[in-house]
């Protein structure tokens, strides 16, 4: 198992330095630098690029750039903020929007779950309808309209919630985003836990545990529930780094100070450094949390763990 | 088998059924909620002294030297001032600068600064030292300041270019302070708008002692900003979504500042902006066009003039159908800008048939450039009949039966509509022409005009300084605004004696001069003026008092009320 981690963390090193390189090349081929304003003239330009150093052939800017990041310097802003590093932009928008991420992720998982269980459990009843309708609505709906829906109705008309994010209160705040955001997660996981957990349900192993007795709650969560789990962590994973890393619209709609908003708002206005630093950001977190979710398998099922360990299968 | 398939077809039309109620269940939901508003907007009070406006895009620097959008400029300005502020009209009257003079041939300014205004965070007094090493600054190559040009060409302050460009020494620039609290600047030509420019942000001072304790970390936070102004930054981070500002409680003017704090809120969704205004979490908010039939009437409802002024620029030079001048009459002809203005634009912008806006600078005889300025409607304005007569000019002239032109327009919304509109337009007047629209992001469509790599490209240029010639200086041969690389004498000749010749030291003279240069660039058609853009905006009925200018600082808190 430890080497297989360690041989993980390393390949996954090697990724994130050959995504960063193509990072780089792209952003060089792509038209146009930060410095496009009407009021510049080419002159000025050419003194706005010397001063970050973007006049140095491209692989001089990429050594550079990993010799400062291995020290912690991400560079600095060209127009979004100016000259601020992006190490302090960072600082406050990312675990904003990892919180918000992660609130939405628990809740849609849990709420999810429970939903899928209840209607597996009572397979072609009016829950199991219930379920499928929601699963098709959240599947279906995108979910800025849920968060528009949420802050009208809960922020704007009844005021239990602030309509938009306010520093101050940051927990109260993020409940209607991570409500919105928790719908589509919802739905997805209703619906897989459902058709899993039937499918688990009509097993022959299922049915000699009952046999031998085994209460029915210890039936379901040990047995059923747990094989029931593969398919729904893989569905998860891609969906973590999605919500985690923030969501444009969500953030836009509740003026969240997040960084799924400042990821957009670098690709228009060409701040190339806080596009990288972000892009950078968001392939670590998704490589990391790949490699949580092939750790996870093993936990889950020790048959992918045995497979793995032999290295032949 | 078959009862299997109904059961699952009743499921299915269950779900559907299921899906709908709870849709109709939201839009109840709706409903109730709207009416219920409506009563609760129409009773809202204010806190007194504290006022939250709305923003629309964050501050991206509050170093006053290194500012370049809107919100910076006018955050900056909440809590800096300059040797002059703009008065509700936008004449520059008296801010740290008490008394200013000018020598006989107005070359050479002395700017008396005010005793008792200090900076906030060292207490020190605001000296002429402060100006000095803030424009050093601001043509300062390794600063590289993008509006160095108000100090070269625009200020025309002896050896700005030069610095710029680098072959002097920033300590060359003519400025000087002759003792703590006497400004001396030296021109290279009479500027007659040399006191309006004095509140544009870049030229405010700094104190060097300060800056330099704070080092890269300046303007991050409350605590690496200092303030000579109406209000003191309370709460600040980098890029935020909502900070805050209280009043400077030793300000030299104090006295006429009414308002305890001033609360920033960053919102994109102009949904979401009216609904907390609508809620009073929001005093001010500036709405888009899409929601003018939403407030329509509303006596919260105003616009202000935004200063831009849209316009096609025309790549003269370099595609020869659009060299030839009936061919461009025969566009600017075809299009109705009012019909535009209230169906597509909608946010009260007004057509434009000028080249140098409405409200942006007053003459001499103390009336706007306009209203002495002659009338273009019936040159440029809309007559589908002179389009199609000057069309059928064109193609004789040039021996072409039909035409296709590309118009590049940014990514954004209007811009967007109004290309949409626009091609609607010509193509219905001028069965002969075809446009096509390619939509680009705004940097690269700037970068492409800059390049001459167009045909029509959709533009606006925002004013620097109230003078007209903020407008008539970008259609100068050579200049770098000129997209279209449009190019006549008698023009450059009167812009010349304005700027330095003849025409510069005689105010009546100059004006005249600027007058009959926009004859020539709209007569000519050097760009087809589209629009002056507005903004509209809800201002709840407590607040008072907050003045909008086109120019340099588009909103100003000073004399704003909230009660």
């Amino acid at each position: 198992m430890k080497t297989y981690i360690l041989k993980r963390v390393l390949i996954s090193l090697t990724t994130l330095l050959v995504i960063l390189l193509v990072l780089f090349t792209l952003l060089q081929l792509m038209p146009g630098s930060p410095f496009h304003d009407e009021k510049l003239t080419d002159a000025q330009r050419a003194l706005l690029e010397a001063k970050y150093g973007l006049d140095q052939p491209v692989i001089v800017q990429f050594f550079r750039y990993v010799a400062n990041m291995l020290q912690g310097d991400l560079g600095v802003s060209y127009s979004i903020s100016k000259n601020t590093p992006i190490t302090q932009l960072l600082q406050t928008r990312l675990p904003t929007s990892l919180r918000i991420g992660a609130q939405a992720i628990l809740l849609g998982t849990a709420v999810g779950l429970l939903l899928g269980v209840v209607a597996a459990l009572k397979h072609n009843s009016f829950w199991d309808t219930l379920c499928t309708a929601v699963s098709v609505l959240g599947v279906s709906v995108p979910s800025y309209v849920f968060a528009l829906f949420l802050a009208y109705l809960c922020g704007f008309r009844l005021g239990w919630f602030p309509q938009l994010y306010q520093m101050a209160h940051p927990l109260l705040s993020s409940i209607l985003p991570s409500a919105a955001l928790s719908v589509f997660t919802i739905a997805s996981v209703a619906r897989f836990a459902r058709g899993e957990l039937l499918e688990v349900l009509g097993s022959d192993y299922m049915l000699l545990a009952a046999s031998k007795g085994l209460p029915k709650p210890l039936l379901i969560v040990r047995h059923a529930l747990r094989n029931a789990l593969i398919p729904i962590v893989t569905v998860l994973a891609p969906l973590v780094v999605s919500l985690m890393t923030g969501s444009l619209v969500v953030e836009k709609i509740f003026a969240i100070p997040g960084v799924g908003s400042l990821m957009v708002q670098a690709i228009q206005s060409n701040d190339h450094s806080v596009t990288i630093a972000l892009a950078f950001v968001y392939s670590a977190l998704y490589i990391g949390i790949m490699l949580a979710v092939d750790i996870l398998y093993g936990w889950i099922d020790p048959r992918i763990r045995l497979a793995k360990e032999d290295g032949r299968g | 088998m078959e009862r299997q398939i109904f059961v699952k077809k009743i499921k299915r039309l269950s779900a559907l059924l299921l899906a709908l109620a709870m849709c109709g269940g939201l839009f109840a939901g709706c409903g109730i909620a709207g009416q219920r508003t409506e009563g609760e907007a129409e009773g809202g009070s204010g806190h007194p002294g504290v006022l939250n406006v709305h923003i629309e895009t964050n501050v991206q620097s509050l170093d006053p030297q290194e500012a370049t959008d809107g919100t910076s400029f006018e955050v900056i300005a909440n809590f800096t001032d300059g040797l002059t502020q703009p008065d509700a009209d936008g004449q520059p009257v008296a801010a740290l600068a008490e008394r200013w003079e000018t020598s006989e041939d107005q070359m050479t300014w002395t700017f008396h600064l005010r005793r008792g205004a200090t900076w906030s965070a060292t207490g020190s007094p605001v000296t002429a030292h402060d100006f000095v090493y803030a424009w050093q600054r601001a043509v300062d190559p390794e600063v590289a300041c993008e509006y160095s040009y108000l100090f070269s060409d625009i200020g025309q302050i002896v050896n700005a270019a030069e610095v710029i460009a680098g072959t002097q020494d920033k300590s060359a620039l003519g400025v000087e302070a002759r003792d703590d609290y006497t400004l001396v600047v030296h021109l290279k030509a009479p500027v007659a708008y040399f006191l309006s420019l004095m509140y544009f942000p870049v030229f405010y001072p700094m104190e060097e002692a300060f800056l330099e304790q704070c080092g890269d970390a300046y303007g991050t936070s409350p605590e690496t900003v200092q303030s000579n102004g109406a209000f003191v930054m309370a709460q600040y981070e980098p890029a935020s979504t909502e900070f805050t500002l209280v009043k400077n409680e030793a300000y030299w003017d104090a006295d006429r500042v009414q308002l305890q704090q001033l609360h920033y809120q960053l919102v994109q969704d102009s949904q979401q902006a009216l609904l907390s205004y609508q809620a009073g979490d929001l005093d001010h908010i500036i709405i888009s066009g899409d929601q003018m039939d939403q407030v329509a009437g509303d006596p919260e409802f105003s616009t202000c003039n935004a200063g831009y002024l849209w316009y096609l620029s025309v790549n003269i030079s370099q595609v020869p159908a659009l060299e030839n001048l009936n061919l461009r009459l025969a566009l600017a002809n075809a299009i109705d800008r009012e019909t535009m203005m209230v169906s597509v634009v909608k946010d009260g912008s007004q057509a434009a048939y000028f080249a140098v806006p409405d409200g942006l600078a007053v003459g001499p005889d103390g009336k706007d450039f306009r209203e002495t300025a002659e009338d273009y409607s019936d040159v440029i304005g809309y007559d589908v009949k002179k389009a199609q007569a000057h069309l059928e000019a064109a193609k004789e002239e040039l021996g072409v039966a039909s035409f296709t032109f590309d118009i590049i327009v940014d990514d954004d919304a209007q811009p967007q509509q109004v290309a949409a509109y626009l091609q609607q337009q010509i193509e219905s007047a001028l069965p002969d022409v075809k446009i096509n629209i390619v939509i680009k992001p705004k940097k690269q469509r700037v970068l492409d005009c800059q390049q001459g790599n167009f045909e029509l490209a959709l533009a606006r240029w925002g004013p620097d300084y109230a003078d007209p010639m903020t407008y008539l200086s970008m259609w100068k041969t050579g200049n770098n605004n000129n997209y279209g690389l449009w190019s006549n004498a008698a023009y450059d000749a009167l812009l010349e004696s304005a700027t330095t010749g003849e025409a510069a030291a005689d105010p009546q003279a100059r004006w005249e001069a600027l007058h009959q240069a926009e004859a020539i660039a709209v007569r000519e058609m050097v760009i087809i003026p589209l629009y002056e853009k507005n903004n509209a905006m809800m201002t709840k009925g407590y607040v008072s008092g907050i003045e909008f200018h086109p120019v340099a600082i588009g909103r100003v808190y000073k004399n704003a009320a909230v009660v």
